[in-house]
């Protein structure tokens, strides 16, 4: 192996993985060969960072497991809640003010009377009371008594 | 036993394997550090390929299993990382050489 450059070998395996006499003959290689040289040593130094970077245990914050658990716990909780519940916290508020807008819609059309239909109501007051003598008129009534109901009404009325 | 019973000799000793087991430590994060900015270059399957083989020694078989690739495609993730890396550390290395170089010279 002396002659034949080692590039290929030291990108090929491991240097850990690498029997003793392979070592060796890379070693020896080395020795000779420049560019061979760097390669091995960058080899090296790579094999030993990499190794460290696998020791060094990352560790999470301390808050981490807390953080996990108190998400976990919440999630639980939302799930445990009924569909139907969890979907009323989310529409109350449109439900309530949709209500709201109803209930005053029902009172402003129920409980406070419209001016103009008040009048009307009047109007046909007074005709249902003409109408009713009216419609007795052919019948019951003669001319004069009709005369005299309504001057009578008129009368009373002031 | 405190440390005002210790001998002078007694305590540098300590004071030195503090240092020392310090260094270490602080080292040991360094080299950790300048991994993953190295491996950040690297595809994640190639990451995971070399980190496994390189760094915590594992078997081409054991990865294939625990990645379910094949070994052929272990190995070849492996080779591409390596020589990635190895080649980032060649530039980092003659770059450091130049410097250390040009520092002497002056």
């Amino acid at each position: 192996m002396k002659d034949k450059h080692i590039i290929e070998v030291i990108d090929n395996v491991a240097l850990a993985n690498l029997s003793q006499t392979e070592l060796e003959e890379v070693k020896g290689h080395a020795r000779e060969c420049g560019t061979c040289r760097t390669a091995f040593e960058a080899a090296q130094v790579s094999a030993v960072v990499l190794k460290q970077r696998a020791q060094v245990k990352i560790e999470p914050s301390p808050f981490f497991h807390t953080k996990v658990l108190a998400a976990l716990r919440e999630r639980q909780t939302v799930q445990s809640v009924p569909t139907f519940v969890r979907l009323w916290k989310s529409a109350s508020a449109l439900v309530s003010s949709m209500a709201l807008a109803t209930i005053a819609l029902a009172v402003l059309t129920f409980v406070i009377p419209d001016p103009a239909t008040a009048v009307t109501e009047q109007v046909a007051s007074v005709d249902a009371a003409e109408a009713v003598i009216f419609d007795q008129l052919d019948e019951q009534l003669t001319y004069e008594q009709v005369i005299a109901t309504i001057y009578n009404e008129e009368d009373e009325a002031r | 036993m405190t440390v005002s019973d210790l001998s002078d000799d007694e305590s540098g000793w300590l004071d030195q394997q503090f240092a020392e087991v310090k260094d270490s430590v602080e080292n040991s994060v360094v080299a950790a550090d300048l991994a993953d900015r190295l491996l950040a270059t690297l595809p994640p399957e190639d990451q995971q390929a070399l980190l496994m083989i390189d760094g915590e020694d594992a078997s081409i078989k054991e990865v294939a299993e625990a990645l379910r690739w094949s070994e052929s495609k272990v190995k070849v993730r492996a080779f591409r990382a390596r020589k990635k890396i190895r080649e980032a550390m060649e530039k980092l290395l003659s770059y450091k050489g130049t410097t250390a170089a040009e520092q002497v010279s002056k």
